[in-house]
């Protein structure tokens, strides 16, 4: 229906003209320009903001430290943004217009895994290396593209690790209950944790999608709480975590943990359910605990770059931020490696990178997907964010079981 | 059992809101066969109101609901006043047009003022619930409702009790006719746009209570009440209410559906949007003028 009423108003023609370009870059030269179409308005707006300061702020360390040095001569970045309306087909049109117009270098990629997917499709037609953050879906990397790259561990393992810790607790969570909702990456989420849970001997009691545009999800919640879970994860977005808390605390459903794939890393989590937000576990990219030690050329530690994200920005560094600056330091290793701008041989070097960061490995496996990497799972404990899971990078014990509604702090 | 029962509990409350979403959509393309783009975007301002009051002053979002009325039908009755009365009697893609940029318009402006955070009201009393025969219902929702029901019924009432009221009423069945008996048209049309508008505002605010919001909050709200007035009927009070808690507990049925067709895995939850168009389509056919609609001429 909304497809259709857009299409009658030649929305795309509008979007077009209020997506119009901010201020002309400087493509030749001493700098080297990075295109990216991210979600500056649009469902994923907020989302779409954290990937830009992370981008912004690599750019800021790079200019102020005399540049990438690509063979003999030192560099400047600069990044052209367009607003992609978190839209995927506008998304695309827009790094084609970045690479036929703008004449970037290299793309960097925009917020999700819908927009991701369609865009890796422009940079592989075009030969362009696009390296991304925020696009988990398993299903851009499975399509034989040579020149996408993504610095996130996969889908499938962000609800993974929240399973593996109510697993080992005492008492042992056995049932799980998951709700997902209808798109790409939810569904990808999805999977990988019943996947976990049926090779590790848990069992699904619960397995349901709801249409990712659901604004009442009341009755999926009374059909989980009918199978009684000892954990219940929520695959989705943030308006999804909030909607499917809201609906188990309206019906009072008590589990031993609650976990979902986005969302409580966002402040906004905590800062919209107050005190009903606490004791949740949420999957991660990063936090600002994990104890990577990174190669010289941007700041080595978590603590580090969460401090200058605080300076900058006044909120605490959210995994968006470091998946996306991560996304350009693989660049900016690769560009020192390759020695070269020429696409052909960054995407060569981006293919055999392998470096410690700040937010943990860079390396990819032959499709393009850093496999290589872990994920997190924070807790929020007493309107804190904490890292309890794995053990080796945790910064607080998980609080397991969580005690019932009412009694969370 | 229970289940059903419980279902049937959960898609009423969600329904009530869908009313009143519906209510001011329908009367506006009813009355002024205009289909308001910007009712999305109306709801979300009703939010934003609720939220920067509770925040601001500390007053209880139910508190805020004449206030999110009355700054939403002055911005609608300006709008149409100074804007929209121009475009009125044009070719229907001119208003179309016109409330799309106005939505765009407004979306955008939120996004400046309050930017593209999530938000939400929170009260001592949200999550609180009480449960009789094993069916949960929670306070928050059920005061939602009462809210959506009591308001329908105010503006039945008004509408056909009012002069005011009595006057939309003729203008939605004889323009002409009521310009004759001395209805000021231009006047009854900035009401009915204001009304609408009001009214988006009151389902801002109850929506504020469960939903989280951001400027974009509107658009599936939008779409909802688009299906939910053609449901019940355009430009019927009644109608709107029909069809909303009619829609809610299709919706909340549909979840539980899930089965097994030409071995294709089924999930009701994953199709509820699909199967609520369905229940439309068929409605249109059976019923071309909606549950509660009258044929017109």
């Amino acid at each position: 229906m909304k497809l259709r009423l857009t299409a009658a108003l030649s929305a795309v023609a509008l979007c077009t003209t209020l997506a119009a370009p901010v201020a002309p870059v400087d493509a030749a030269g001493d700098t080297i320009v990075f295109g990216s179409p991210v979600s500056l308005t649009g469902s994923l707006t907020k989302e779409g903001h954290l990937t830009q300061e992370g981008y912004e702020v690599w750019k800021d360390y790079v200019n102020s430290h005399g540049g990438i040095k690509v063979g003999a001569k030192s560099y400047k970045v600069d990044i052209k943004y367009y607003d992609d309306e978190s839209k995927n087909d506008t998304s695309a049109q827009l790094a084609e217009r970045l690479i036929d117009q703008d004449h970037v270098n290299f793309l960097l990629g925009p917020y999700g895994s819908g927009t991701s997917f369609t865009v890796a499709g422009i940079a592989e037609r075009k030969k362009i290396p696009m390296v991304e953050g925020n696009g988990a879906a398993e299903r851009i990397f499975n399509q034989g593209f040579k020149y996408t790259f993504g610095v996130l561990s996969p889908a499938k393992r962000y609800l993974e690790g929240i399973l593996d810790m109510a697993h080992s607790q005492k008492p042992a969570a056995q049932t799980v209950a998951i709700t997902a909702a209808s798109d790409a990456f939810s569904q990808e989420v999805a999977q990988g944790a019943a996947a976990w849970a049926n090779a590790h001997g848990m069992k699904v009691v619960y397995n349901n999608k709801y249409p990712d545009t659901a604004t009442d999800v009341s009755s999926l919640v009374s059909a989980l709480k009918a199978t009684n879970p000892d954990v219940i994860l929520n695959a989705g977005h943030l308006q999804d975590a909030l909607l499917v808390q809201k609906a188990l605390r309206d019906q009072n459903v008590t589990a031993k943990a609650y976990g979902y794939s986005v969302g409580p890393d966002t402040p906004d989590f905590a800062s919209t359910l107050g005190k009903d937000a606490n004791d949740v576990f949420g999957g991660a990219q990063w936090s600002e605990s994990v104890k990577y030690n990174g190669q010289p050329g941007f700041y080595r530690t978590a603590g580090e770059y969460a401090r200058v994200i605080d300076q900058r920005y006044h909120h605490h560094a959210d995994y968006h931020n470091a998946e996306s600056t991560a996304a350009c330091l693989a660049f900016q290793y690769a560009l020192q490696r390759a020695g070269s701008l020429d696409p052909e041989k960054v995407r060569d070097a981006l293919a055999k990178l392998d470096v410690t960061t700040f937010y943990g490995i860079l390396k990819f496996d032959s499709r393009g997907l850093n496999v290589y990497k872990p994920m997190v799972v924070n807790q929020i404990q007493d309107s804190k964010l904490v890292t309890v899971w794995p053990k080796f990078t945790a910064n607080a014990k998980p609080v397991y079981p969580t005690p019932p509604w009412g009694q969370r702090k | 059992m229970h289940l059903l029962v419980q279902d049937l509990v959960n898609g009423i409350l969600a329904g009530g809101i869908l009313a009143v979403v519906a209510v001011g959509f329908s009367l506006v393309w009813g009355i002024m066969n205009i289909i308001n783009l910007a009712h999305g975007a109306f709801i979300m301002l009703g939010a934003y109101t609720t939220y920067q009051l509770t925040k601001s002053f500390g007053l209880d979002p139910f508190l805020t609901l004449p206030i999110s009325f009355v700054v939403l039908f002055v911005l609608g009755y300006l709008i149409q006043r100074l804007l929209i009365n121009r475009v009125a009697r044009a070719p229907i893609l001119i208003t179309f047009l016109f409330t799309f940029g106005l939505s765009l318009l407004l979306v955008n402006i939120a996004l400046l003022i309050w930017t593209g955070d999530t938000r939400g009201v929170t009260t001592w009393y949200s999550g609180s619930n009480f449960t009789i025969l094993d069916v949960t219902v929670p306070w928050i929702k059920l005061y939602t409702l009462a809210a959506a029901l009591l308001i329908t019924a105010l503006l039945q009432v008004w509408l056909t009790r009012s002069r005011t009221g009595r006057a939309i009423q003729a203008t939605s069945m004889d323009i002409g006719a009521a310009q004759l008996t001395g209805v000021r048209v231009r006047e009854i049309y900035a009401i009915v746009f204001g009304l609408g508008a009001g009214l988006a505002g009151i389902a801002g605010t109850l929506i504020s209570m469960s939903y989280a919001m951001t400027p974009n909050m509107g658009d599936p709200f939008l779409i909802k009440g688009f299906v939910v007035c053609v449901l019940g009927g355009l430009g019927s009070v009644q109608g709107a209410l029909i069809g909303g808690i009619a829609y809610g507990i299709i919706e909340a049925f549909a979840t539980q559906f899930n089965g097994t067709i030409f071995g294709q895995q089924i999930s009701g939850s994953g199709l509820q949007d699909a199967i609520a168009l369905i229940v439309l389509l068929v409605i249109l056919i059976v019923r071309p003028t909606g549950i509660a609609g009258r044929a017109t001429a």
